[in-house]
């Protein structure tokens, strides 16, 4: 066995698949219809065939669906969990609006400070060229489904900020926003108007979630 | 030693000149650029000004000014002000990042968004604006054009 083989049992080095650079070691796909030893996107190539289009042909997504439908929308817009992420002074009133004055736990808000655990990016102030990749990559971390609101002025078009030489003229440029909340800055009452909006905007657009396209 | 005092022994150096006091324990002194990095030598190891609080970059339009605000850590309140004034075409000065350690950032500060250029420095990048950005905004003269600019 020369220095350039691979150390141990090649056969063993399976589940690297075609991430090895060398094409002597890549392996072949493993075989269809075994669905657990796929790479993620062989996975989800199977459930398209295996599941979802034979559920489509059927029927009985569409059955399911209007049966669970309510039960996931009403989960869904009763937890709305926001990134707990501050930006400038609406950030303040944010805290406000979670302590105990306002409350809004009781609407299902629970501030969660990894973005792989949360459904709403609040965007509560200026984004300047230097944040907004890293917000952007934020929201990108952000598990489906997803909703953003823009809270306060800077973040709906840049605020009294909008021509300067380092603020983005609004989080809408870069990210899709779904509700705005305008003042400067938000009140905490705005703010619960806003994810009470945001509820409604989920009862009334959201679609079931068996098997979502 | 009073205010007035170390003004005017400072005053007495090469290039060192208007020294005055402001208000009580704060003095005001301006200082050539070829002679500054002799003069803050001195009034680190010599006067004991053992931080640099603040350094300002002004845009005079005709040149550009820095001011550096130094203090002593054990008296209070004593602050000295040092005015240096920079030709507009070359704004260049020697770093005295070796002398206080904390004059890092606001150098780098001052040549992100004034764009004086110290040399010497050991990692003069920009630290509030992305990289990549185009001129320097504080600029009486940087003309921008509004999120248009591609970095």
């Amino acid at each position: 066995m020369s220095r350039q083989q691979v150390h141990g049992n090649p056969r063993l080095r399976k589940g690297l698949g075609s991430r090895t650079s060398d094409s002597a070691t890549v392996m072949e796909d493993p075989p269809s219809g075994d669905w657990l030893t796929l790479r993620s996107d062989q996975f989800l190539k199977w459930v398209d065939e295996a599941v979802y289009n034979v559920a489509e042909k059927t029927g009985i997504r569409d059955v399911v669906n209007r049966v669970t439908r309510p039960i996931f929308n009403w989960g869904l817009r009763y937890s709305p969990w926001p990134l707990h992420f501050g930006i400038m002074c609406c950030a303040l009133e944010m805290g406000a609006a979670g302590g105990p004055d306002h409350d809004t736990e009781r609407m299902g808000v629970v501030y969660r400070s990894s973005p792989r655990q949360c459904d709403v990016l609040i965007v509560n102030g200026p984004v300047c060229e230097k944040l907004r990749p890293k917000l952007k990559t934020l929201y990108e971390q952000m598990a489906d489904p997803k909703w953003v609101i823009a809270m306060g002025e800077c973040a709906i078009g840049g605020g009294p900020y909008w021509d300067s030489y380092s603020v983005v003229a609004g989080a809408d440029t870069f990210i899709p926003v779904d509700v705005y909340i305008p003042g400067c800055p938000v009140r905490p009452e705005a703010l619960m108007h806003g994810f009470l909006t945001l509820q409604k905007k989920i009862r009334e657009q959201e679609p079931g979630y068996f098997l979502r396209r | 030693m009073e205010t007035g005092q170390f003004v005017q022994q400072l005053a007495k150096r090469d290039g060192a000149s208007d020294g005055s006091v402001l208000r009580a324990n704060v003095g005001r002194i301006t200082v050539t650029r070829a002679a500054s990095q002799a003069f803050f030598r001195v009034l680190k190891e010599d006067f004991g000004f053992d931080h640099c609080s603040l350094i300002s970059a002004v845009d005079n339009q005709t040149g550009f000014e820095l001011v550096y605000h130094f203090s002593i850590i054990d008296m209070e309140g004593q602050m000295l002000e040092v005015h240096v004034e920079l030709p507009r075409d070359t704004p260049t000065i020697d770093s005295i990042t070796h002398l206080w350690g904390g004059a890092d950032w606001h150098e780098r500060e001052a040549y992100d968004l004034m764009g004086i250029y110290f040399i010497g420095h050991p990692d003069l990048k920009r630290v509030l604006l992305p990289d990549g950005f185009a001129g320097h905004p504080l600029r009486k003269d940087y003309v921008y054009e509004i999120h248009e600019e591609e970095w």
